[in-house]
């Protein structure tokens, strides 16, 4: 296992090392921090964040901001911290663009990503989510935009079952059926009935 | 005087043709019945023959019924159509007045892709007549796989975007599935009801085009004391050989039957559960049902809604017509035989419990021969058997009598009575095969006659030799129908249930297989060969009157594997064969239907090991997915306990992966908005070494192949 601070020819291993070239995290085994890298490139890919270069200088800023936190608490995975970052800096991403600020993480992420869902920023800007530079203002509108609703607003009808009146026959068929079944003997008894019943019948008949 | 109908049809008018057909009926069975009772009471009744005679006079004039009927839609159709039709209330060239109509799709565990493409078809066309604003459109979901649910959000989502039809495209999944599709409907009137002055219900595998729908919409309309119009749907999209000489049957042979229906029925029609439009505030008043008697499968709840629903809405004073003629509606049938009974399973248990409402008070008399006719559908099955096996034991009986010594060469005879009735027997037997096959051959002539209408049949040659085959099929077929339905008939009698199993509407592979097969038909070719031993042991001559019965029963297997072959569908459609309309120039929206599926269809599975699982998965892992998901979920505030045990679920799925799941526990974490958020968060923050390997291996090629997941609708 290596020891950090790791060398230039071991951060070239990393894809994308070019962005990454200035990333020196003080704590942790590479190991360690290249299961962070992975994990944060498939948290964006998940996101449909396919573009490499976008994904690496996302993932160098990420990594970053993990890599000073280890630092305090060397004890912890780096990958807990990238993805807590990883969250922070999307919430805080989401809250800017929606203008959500304030609000708690579950709302954010939820109203955020739907929202990017629904725009279809990732294909459309694939460079824009993320960025903390301009945003296209067509892609802030369709973020702003996209809300769903599953159903419209609710107009409640009272539909109660009446009872049907199902004549004399049938009604004391039921009460005999009901009768029956709280007495599974007797469900038993009169199939066996029925049952010899036939054979009786068979054998009358044949002779 | 009541009138019905803008006025052009009185009581009296009705009540005339009411009394043609049903006297047609009854004269028709009379003299049959006399032939048979001339057959029998030679020698005096005994108590076999006795129990003959009424099973004869019932089934014959069940035979009668469906005969008198078509031949009445004959007489209706050489008139040039009925005068009293429910389509000739609308004006030729005005605009057609509508009203805001909601569109119910109730799906359980179906196709997702073809559920959806079939949705986009609907509302395209719906778009197309520059009608849309009157229709919202509701998928009401009671799918209870993870795999399904996800899918059915996913696709419901990207269809909207691909439409635009957000505000206009609803979803709703229920969290408790009670009453199954009727109680899915409640629920939808319940919420929404009020919002809609009509809903139109469609099948899963339903599909109407837009002019349809407007079409129906607008009957209401103009007749405001109709309270439902069911549509004729057309069978479609058929690739198996047993689906496509179904569809060719009832292609050939409805126009008949749904012009005699109309004729005697008028507004009294009758629901058929799809591909209807219905009044929705009578239907909340009127149409709630109660359960029956006892438990099910007998008692319970009502499991055919339809009919019962038609006849309370009758109850309550509105109309319910069947609309025959209408064009663009369509629904798809099951591709197998297995499937097809499958299906009747079900719909036997529905049925039979009608037999709890013939007698209930206020239906009107129409509706009971409705349900008197859904419950012999089946019950006449296990009384036709019956009725045969009454036959061999007569047959056995006579052959050990001392007289069979005295007139061997007239046994042949002897299981429809006593020596010296062949002439007799012979005109009974014509009488009744005469009533079973006139309706068929009176259509392919009447089809023939009218060459544009023979050349969508695929030309008056093939349409001939199609309906010849078909014949022949549903010769061999109809056997092996009466020993399911008798089985279905004794399961539901002896309190024996039917769970609701998906419909397969689609043919992976070449149909059946054998182990399939062997199952399924088992027992009916050991109890076809028993029967067939039996009967040529009684008499030779008997086994060759019973060998029409027994021999497809003995070729139950091959029979259904055959006509489940989606090979031997494609070559007889090459050939021309079983051609309907539809196959031969399909509509619009039945192409546009099939490209957009064999798009969806083109799609790459998930891999292997995921598959299983790839909804839970998706719903976790996806972060889209799974924000979609929380956000259709209801919020609720969970107790300590439950919370607790949520806590523990979660922490067993990452750990240990959903393999060791049970159903139960991996909807109920699915319909938890807060542990779906959690399962998110802590995945994406869990080191790799405290996952189980299904979920290293779900990060690992989760969107490596393609840029979207692999759901419905995505292309």
């Amino acid at each position: 296992m290596s020891e950090l601070p790791l060398d230039t020819h071991e951060i070239e291993r990393f894809p994308a090392a070019g962005a990454l070239s200035r990333f020196r995290p003080r704590t942790g085994t590479m190991e360690d921090w290249n299961a962070a890298y992975v994990r944060v490139e498939d948290y964006l890919r998940a996101h449909r964040i396919h573009n490499r270069l976008h994904q690496s200088r996302l993932i160098e800023q990420i990594l970053e901001r993990a890599a000073q936190r280890h630092e305090a608490r060397p004890l912890i995975t780096p990958t807990v911290f990238a993805a807590e970052e990883t969250e922070a800096l999307m919430d805080q991403w989401f809250a800017d663009m929606l203008d959500e600020r304030g609000q708690p993480h579950e709302r954010i992420a939820v109203d955020g990503r739907l929202a990017l869902l629904l725009s279809d920023g990732p294909r459309r800007w694939p460079y824009a989510f993320l960025d903390a530079g301009r945003i296209p203002p067509e892609f802030e509108q369709a973020m702003r935009a996209g809300v769903i609703r599953a159903g419209p607003d609710m107009a409640i009808s009272s539909m109660v079952p009446r009872p049907i009146d199902l004549g004399p026959i049938p009604e004391a068929a039921g009460e005999t059926m009901e009768r029956m079944e709280r007495w599974p003997i007797l469900r038993t008894l009169f199939l066996w009935l029925v049952f010899a019943s036939a054979l009786a019948a068979i054998f009358y008949v044949t002779r | 005087m009541r009138l019905y109908l803008t006025d052009n049809m009185s009581a009296r008018r009705l009540g005339r043709r009411r009394f043609l057909f049903f006297s047609t009926i009854f004269a028709l069975t009379s003299i049959a019945t006399w032939f048979m009772a001339d057959l029998l009471w030679r020698g005096g009744l005994s108590g076999v023959e006795l129990a003959l005679l009424g099973l004869f006079v019932i089934l014959f004039a069940h035979i009668a019924a469906g005969f008198c009927t078509a031949l009445v839609g004959l007489y209706v159709i050489n008139r040039g159509g009925d005068s009293s039709r429910i389509i000739n209330t609308l004006p030729p060239d005005e605009e057609l007045q509508l009203a805001s109509t909601a569109i119910v799709m109730p799906v359980f565990n179906e196709d997702v892709s073809r559920v959806f493409e079939g949705l986009r078809v609907v509302y395209r066309s719906v778009q197309e007549t520059k009608r849309l604003e009157h229709f919202d459109f509701f998928v009401l979901s009671d799918s209870n796989q993870p795999n399904q649910w996800i899918q059915e959000e996913v696709a419901w989502l990207e269809l909207c975007k691909q439409v635009g039809g957000f505000g206009k495209i609803f979803y709703r999944k229920r969290r408790h599935s009670i009453n199954k599709k009727a109680g899915n409907v409640a629920d939808f009137l319940r919420r929404w009801g009020r919002r809609y002055r009509y809903m139109i219900v469609l099948d899963a595998d339903s599909i109407m085009t837009g002019r349809a729908l407007v079409q129906l919409v607008a009957m209401m309309e103009r007749n405001q004391q109709v309270g439902i119009i069911q549509t004729a749907p057309r069978i479609v999209n058929g690739e198996t050989l047993f689906a496509r000489v179904q569809s060719f049957a009832s292609r050939l042979y409805s126009p008949l039957f749904l012009a005699g229906l109309n004729y005697w029925q008028q507004h009294e029609g009758n629901y058929w559960g799809h591909n209807a439009v219905i009044r929705v505030q009578p239907f909340i008043d009127h149409c709630a049902l109660p359960d029956l008697p006892g438990s099910e499968p007998f008692g319970g709840r009502i499991l055919s809604h339809d009919f019962v629903e038609a006849a309370l809405m009758r109850k309550a004073g509105w109309s319910v017509w069947l609309a025959g003629d209408i064009d663009g509606t369509y629904e798809e049938g099951p591709p197998t035989l297995i499937d097809s009974a499958k299906r009747d399973r079900r719909w036997c248990q529905g049925n039979m419990q009608h037999a709890w409402l013939l007698t209930a008070r206020g239906f009107r008399a129409a509706n009971r021969f409705h349900l008197l006719m859904g419950v012999m559908g089946y019950a006449s099955s296990p009384l036709w058997l019956l009725f045969m096996m009454l036959c061999t034991i007569h047959v056995f009986a006579q052959v050990t009598s001392p007289m069979a010594a005295t007139a061997p060469a007239e046994i042949g005879v002897y299981h429809l009575g006593q020596s010296g009735s062949g002439p007799t027997a012979l005109a009974l037997f014509v009488f009744t095969m005469v009533l079973l096959f006139l309706p068929k051959i009176v259509s392919v002539i009447v089809t023939i006659g009218r060459p544009e209408e023979a050349a969508r049949f695929g030309g008056q040659g093939r349409l001939l030799v199609s309906a010849l085959l078909e014949t022949l099929i549903s010769m061999l077929l109809a056997p092996i129908n009466m020993m399911f339905n008798s089985k279905f008939v004794m399961f539901t009698l002896l309190g024996q249930g039917v769970s609701w199993v998906t419909q397969r509407r689609n043919t992976a592979g070449d149909g059946t297989d054998w182990r399939e097969g062997i199952i399924t038909h088992g027992g009916q070719t050991a109890f076809g060969l028993v029967w067939a031993t039996c009967s040529y042991i009684i008499s030779p001559l008997f086994y060759a009157w019973l060998s029409p019965v027994v021999v497809p029963l003995i070729a139950s297997i091959p029979i259904s594997i055959l006509l489940s072959k989606v090979s031997l569908g494609r070559a007889t459609r090459s050939l021309g064969l079983f051609l309907t309309p539809e196959e031969a120039a399909p509509p619009y929206e039945l192409k546009r239907l099939q490209q957009n599926l064999s798009e969806c269809y083109r799609h790459l599975p998930p891999i292997e090991p995921l598959r299983a699982d790839y909804g839970l998965m998706q719903a976790v892992l996806d972060p889209y997915v799974n924000a979609l998901h929380v956000a259709l979920l209801r919020q609720r505030k969970p107790t300590e306990e439950s919370r607790e045990w949520f806590g523990q679920l979660r922490e067993r799925l990452l750990r240990d992966g959903p393999a060791k799941f049970t159903l139960k526990e991996k909807m109920a974490l699915m319909m938890d908005a807060e542990s779906m958020i959690a399962l998110h968060r802590d995945l994406w923050s869990c080191p790799a070494e405290d996952l189980a390997e299904w979920w290293r291996l779900a990060m690992r090629q989760y969107n490596v192949l393609t840029a979207a997941p692999t759901t419905a609708l995505y292309r």
